[in-house]
C-alpha cells in the first residue's frame, strides 16, 4: 500500500549521510585549523606545546561530555564554571580546616556537586522553569557560595603526593610528550558517554527526550528523572574537572572556571550537537573541545594580540555554527 | 455486536469547578471502528485521555475484555493493550524509524545492566524492517531513515504500525487527518481499515464528518462532557450526525428518537 506519493527513497541518502554528518564537516574544519596553525608556527605542533594543549583540554573536555548529554536532552546547564571553582574550593577547605582526609573531603565535594545538580534538575522538570534561568540563578548562588567561604582568596591546594594526587593529576612521559592522568580520564569518559549515547537503551530515551518530550513521555520514558540524572552527571562532571585543575595547578581559585560555561556549551555546539535537542555527537563534542583548544592556543602563537583574539575565537565559531546550519538545510532538502 | 474489548461506565472528570466529562459509558467491540465525535470543549480528549491513562477518573469504571482495571499512568494503559496515537506527539524526529518504533520497549543484550544495556541493534533493525513489510510500506521506507525525512502520512503509519505491533486491543487515533494532504490521508484511512481488519479496534477521534463514514462502524457523539448520541453509521447520515454535534436540531431529534 501506498501512503505518500513522495518519490525519495531514503535509503539512497544514506552513503553521504557520513560525509554530511556535523561531526564530519567539524573535524574537516579541525584539520585545516591544525594545519594553518602548524605552517603559521612551526612551534605549534612542538611536544611542549602539545602537551600544554593536552593538559588543559580534559578539564573543559570532561564538562562537555555530560553537557552534550544534556544538550541532546534538550537542557543546558550554565552553572558548570562555578560548580569547577567551588568544589575544590570546599574541598580544599575541609582539609585545610582539618574536617576530613583528602579522601573523605573529595567525596564530600562531589555529594555537594550531586546536591546541585538535583536541584537544578528537580526546579526544571519538577516546578518548570527552563533550564537557562534555573541555572542561570544557580551559577550566581554557587559563584558566590564560593566567594564568600573563602573571603574571595584563593586556597592552596593538596600537593603532598600521593594516591589521589596521582589519580587526578599525576603525569607521565611518552617521549618528550608530557601528558597528565586527566588525559586518561577524558579518554575513559568519552568512550562511556559514546557507548550511552549510540548504543545503550538510555541514549535512545536522551535522543527522544530531547526530540519530543511528549512522544518519549507517551511511550513510557521517565522524562524527567532522566533530565534530572543528567543534571547530576553534568555537575559531578564539572565538580571532578575542577578538582583536576586545582590539583594540576596546586591552587583552589573561587574564580576558578569563570566563563567556562559558555566555553563548554560553544565546544558542544560546534561539534554539531544541536542547542534545540534531539541530536547529539560525542565525536563532535571532542572535535570541538579540540578546535577550541586548538583556536586558543595557536592564536596566541601565531601573533594575534591577547587582548584581540576573542574576536577570533568567536568569528571562528560563527563560522562553524553557519556551517552546521546550511548543512543543516541541505539534509532537510535532501 | 462482537466480543466486548473496553467498556466504560460513567466516567467523570472535573477540573476545578469544570465538569469536563459528566457521564461517559460505552462499549467497544473486537474489530470495530468507533468515531468520537464532537465540537471543540466537547469533551473527547478529556475521555481519552483518562482511557490512556494521562489522569485518573474521578468516578466511573473502566473494563478491558470484562476485568475491572485501573488506569493511572500511560504505561499501566500500554501494558493492558490501549496505545494512543495523536498527530504531533507520537514519534521522535530525529530518531531512526526503528527506534521510533521500539521506544520506551527497546530489544536489549545483557538485560541486566538496566538502562546501561547495550541496543540489540540487529534485532531492532530486522524487527522494525519486518514490522513495515508486514503492515505494507517497507517498500517506500527504510528502517534506518530519520523520521524527520518522512511525511505527515507516513508519519501516521509508522505510528499505528507501531500500536499495532505491540498487540494493542485498543487504537486511539487522535486526529489522525489533521493536516494531512488528500492522498495521505485516504492513505491513512485505507490503513484504519487494514488495523480493523487485522483484529484491532480503533477508536476515532476526529473533526472531519466525511472520514468518519468512510471508515467508522459506530458513531459516538459527546457535547458538553456527555454522550447525546450513539448510533451505527449505516442507521444515519451526514446531516443528522451534524446537527447532532451542533445541538442545533436537538428536539427533532429527541422526538424521532422516541418514535423509534
Amino acid at each position: 500500500m501506498t501512503i505518500a506519493a513522495e518519490e525519495e527513497m531514503p535509503g539512497a541518502k544514506r552513503g553521504s549521510s557520513l560525509i554530511r554528518s556535523p561531526q564530519f564537516s567539524s573535524l574537516i574544519i579541525l584539520i585545516v585549523l591544525l594545519t594553518v596553525f602548524a605552517v603559521a608556527d612551526a612551534n605549534f605542533l612542538s611536544p611542549l606545546n602539545i602537551s600544554n594543549m593536552m593538559a588543559f583540554l580534559p578539564e573543559l573536555g570532561i564538562i562537555a561530555l555530560g553537557m552534550t548529554l544534556l544538550l541532546t536532552a534538550g537542557e543546558f546547564d550554565l552553572s558548570v564554571g562555578a560548580v569547577f571553582g567551588l568544589a575544590p574550593v570546599v574541598v580544599m577547605l575541609l582539609v585545610q580546616n582539618g574536617e576530613a582526609s583528602i579522601g573523605v573531603a573529595l567525596l564530600a565535594g562531589l555529594i555537594l556537586c550531586v546536591a546541585i545538580g538535583a536541584i537544578n534538575g528537580l526546579i526544571v522538570t519538577k516546578i518548570g522553569i527552563s533550564s537557562f534561568l534555573v541555572t542561570l540563578s544557580m551559577l550566581l548562588v554557587v559563584r558566590g557560595a564560593a566567594l564568600y567561604i573563602t573571603q574571595g582568596f584563593p586556597l592552596k591546594s593538596w600537593d603532598q603526593p600521593g594516591f589521589f594526587v596521582t589519580l587526578l593529576a599525576g603525569s607521565f612521559n611518552i617521549g618528550s610528550f608530557r601528558f597528565y592522568t586527566s588525559l586518561w580520564w577524558f579518554v575513559g569518559l568519552s568512550l562511556l558517554a559514546i557507548y550511552i549515547l549510540r548504543y545503550a537503551k538510555l541514549g535512545n530515551w536522551i535522543s527522544a527526550i530531547g526530540s519530543n518530550r511528549n512522544a518519549a513521555v507517551a511511550r513510557g520514558v521517565p522524562a524527567d528523572a532522566v533530565k534530572i540524572w543528567l543534571f547530576i552527571l553534568t555537575s559531578v562532571l564539572a565538580g571532578l574537572a575542577g578538582m583536576i585543575s586545582a590539583f594540576r595547578i596546586s591552587a583552589a581559585s573561587p574564580v576558578a572556571g569563570t566563563g567556562y560555561e559558555l566555553e563548554v556549551i560553544a565546544m558542544v555546539v560546534v561539534g554539531g550537537t544541536a542547542l534545540t535537542g534531539g541530536r547529539g555527537t560525542i565525536l563532535g563534542t571532542i572535535v570541538g573541545a579540540l578546535m577550541l583548544r586548538a583556536i586558543r592556543n595557536g592564536i596566541v602563537l601565531i601573533g594575534v594580540p591577547g587582548l584581540a583574539y576573542n574576536i577570533f575565537v568567536g568569528v571562528i565559531i560563527l563560522a562553524m555554527l553557519i556551517l552546521h546550519a546550511l548543512l543543516q538545510k541541505n539534509a532537510a532538502r535532501g | 455486536m462482537a466480543q466486548e474489548v473496553l467498556r466504560l461506565q460513567n466516567l467523570q472528570k472535573s477540573f476545578g469547578s469544570v465538569r469536563a466529562l459528566k457521564n461517559a459509558s460505552f462499549t467497544l467491540g473486537e474489530g470495530e471502528v468507533v468515531a468520537l465525535l464532537g465540537d471543540n470543549g466537547a469533551g473527547k480528549s478529556t475521555l481519552i485521555k483518562a482511557i490512556s491513562g494521562v489522569f485518573p477518573v474521578d468516578r466511573g469504571e473502566i473494563y478491558v475484555r470484562g476485568q475491572k482495571v485501573s488506569i493511572r499512568s500511560t504505561r499501566d494503559a500500554m501494558d493492558l493493550g490501549i496505545e494512543t496515537i495523536h498527530q504531533d506527539t507520537s514519534l521522535a524526529p530525529d530518531l531512526s524509524i526503528a527506534r521510533n518504533l521500539f521506544l520506551g520497549r527497546e530489544p536489549v543484550n545483557l538485560k541486566w545492566l538496566g538502562v546501561f544495556a547495550p541496543l540489540d541493534l540487529a534485532k531492532l533493525r530486522d524487527a522494525a524492517s519486518a514490522l513495515l513489510k508486514r503492515v505494507g510500506i517497507s517498500k517506500k521506507l527504510d528502517a534506518d531513515a530519520l523520521v524527520s525525512t518522512l511525511s505527515g502520512g507516513e508519519r501516521q503509519s509508522i505510528a499505528i504500525s507501531r500500536a499495532m505491533q505491540f498487540a494493542a486491543k485498543v487504537i486511539i487515533l487522535d486526529e489522525p487527518t489533521n493536516n494531512l494532504g488528500v492522498e495521505e490521508t485516504h492513505g491513512v484511512l485505507r490503513f484504519v481499515k487494514e488495523v480493523r481488519d487485522a483484529g484491532h479496534s480503533v477508536l476515532l477521534i476526529t473533526h472531519n464528518i466525511h472520514h468518519v463514514f468512510q471508515v467508522a462502524d459506530r458513531i459516538i457523539v459527546m457535547r458538553r462532557g456527555e454522550i447525546v448520541a450513539e448510533q451505527t453509521v449505516a442507521d444515519t447520515d451526514l446531516l443528522t450526525v451534524e446537527s447532532i454535534i451542533t445541538g442545533a436540531d436537538m428536539s427533532a431529534l429527541l422526538r424521532e428518537a422516541r418514535a423509534k
